[in-house]
């Protein structure tokens, strides 16, 4: 019988945080460029001009239908080949997990926007606005409204989705357990506390998500009752 | 000066390409009919009336959900061997990550589909003289099934693309392959470029069939 033991584990537990917040620098880098690209992308997408429609439609469907541990090595070994810049890991990890998210953002907005009636595209015509106008005043404030579920269990994979960067070195909270475990031989110790820290993130962000998720169903349904009445 | 592409090397090796393409296709088929399989009955435990299976199957989900899929993969390949009297091969670690993650996410799905079904159809079937079981397996299940026909295939794509992370614990598999011959001809370039190619080919139509399938239901239900 293996007898546990988790000391090794907290005299490294400096190693396990630095590497949780290596985790946490490359999803908010990947969010803070992959949701105005997504955005873009998606109007992009939307638009009635073919030259803007079908690159737009062209990048969300490549990286939506291929791997990415794929995505990542061709980020990572193959493109400073072709443009002959050093890439270290985290801008390759950032360069891929931005793409790679827009792609999924631009279909969270393209869903949203298209969710929004037409007849208030209508009347921000009617009332003397420009289409981008009706867009930005008009539809995507409802739209954002209702994209926030899709969006938030975006963001949860985009996160769970980062500890592949473990596999080109760079040292997030997987590849610090890794590191630990066969420092200390003990990874079934380490492994087992990492999987627990990345629980506690991740549930910890998806309760916040359904919370949230509840109080905008219940004043989206105050509104529409309002409407009615 | 611009890259010279040369795809020569990988012609030559097309048979190391090809033996980690079968490695895809047997880790996926394992892991297709585990997770999804594993996933019903996840999904129909979540729903049962008995706290002793309801209240397990939760924790599972909740758990598998909330870990990423290669923290699991390197748990089951690198920590679990020191609990059990035997060692784990590579295919057998992933497939256990990949698929018990599948798991979770396909008894989310069983269990949207069920409770979708309207009350009546269950009130009928008692009027009918059947069992609750009876009911959820000739008149429930069936038409959930059908509902949630677009979400499993998405959960099969995404299946498909989990297991290129087999390549982490070197089991034998296409990328893992390319990895190989990525630094042994020196051409990531051209190796990373056939794979991503590779498995774009083989699931854009498998998405483009999901959304013309999501559309026929989508039409038919309204």
């Amino acid at each position: 019988m293996h007898r546990w033991d988790f000391g090794p584990v907290w005299a490294h537990a400096d190693l396990l945080l630095l590497g949780l917040w290596h985790t946490l620098q490359v999803t908010g880098t990947a969010l803070a460029f992959g949701v105005p690209l997504g955005l873009a992308l998606a109007l992009m997408r939307l638009s009635p001009r073919r030259w803007l429609r079908w690159p737009a439609g062209l990048v969300i469907e490549v990286f939506r239908t291929t791997p990415p541990l794929v995505q990542l090595f061709w980020f990572f070994f193959a493109l400073p080949i072709l443009v002959r810049v050093e890439m270290t890991p985290f801008v390759a990890a950032a360069l891929t997990f931005s793409i790679q998210s827009a792609a999924f953002f631009a279909e969270v907005f393209r869903g949203g926007i298209v969710s929004v009636e037409r007849g208030q595209w209508e009347a921000g015509r009617a009332l003397g606005m420009t289409p981008r106008q009706t867009l930005r005043r008009v539809v995507l404030p409802q739209a954002v409204k209702r994209m926030i579920p899709a969006f938030m269990e975006r963001a949860i994979e985009l996160m769970k989705t980062t500890t592949l960067v473990a596999t080109v070195s760079y040292a997030d909270l997987l590849f610090q357990a890794n590191e630990v475990a066969q420092k200390t031989f003990r990874p079934l110790e380490v492994f087992t506390v990492a999987a627990l820290l990345y629980f506690g993130v991740i549930w910890g962000v998806s309760l916040l998500a359904q919370a949230l998720e509840r109080r905008l169903a219940v004043s989206g349904e105050g509104a529409a009752q309002g409407g009615a009445g | 000066m611009a890259y010279r592409w040369n795809f020569a090397p990988l012609l030559d090796n097309a048979d190391v390409l090809w033996v980690g393409a079968l490695g895809t296709l047997r880790i996926f088929a394992i892991c297709a009919v585990v997770g999804l399989g594993l996933g019903l009955l996840v999904g129909l435990a979540r729903q049962s009336a008995n706290g002793w299976l309801r209240r397990p199957a939760t924790v599972f989900v909740e758990f598998f959900r909330n870990t990423p899929v290669l923290v699991q993969i390197l748990w089951f390949y690198f920590a679990l061997p020191i609990l059990l009297p035997f060692d784990i091969s590579p295919l057998a670690a992933a497939a256990l990550g990949i698929s018990l993650n599948s798991a979770a996410f396909t008894g989310e799905i069983v269990r949207g589909g069920i409770q979708s079904i309207e009350r009546g159809q269950w009130e009928a079937g008692r009027a009918l003289g059947m069992t609750p079981a009876q009911t959820m397996r000739r008149i429930v299940l069936p038409q959930a099934l059908r509902r949630m026909l677009p979400a499993l295939t998405n959960r099969g794509i995404e299946i498909f693309k989990m297991s290129t992370l087999a390549s982490a614990v070197a089991y034998v598999e296409l990328l893992q392959q390319g990895k190989l011959l990525a630094s042994l001809n020196f051409n990531p370039i051209e190796t990373y470029t056939v794979i991503a190619v590779v498995f774009f080919l083989c699931l854009f139509p498998l998405v483009q069939a999901t959304y013309a399938l999501e559309r026929r239901l989508g039409r038919a239900d309204s």
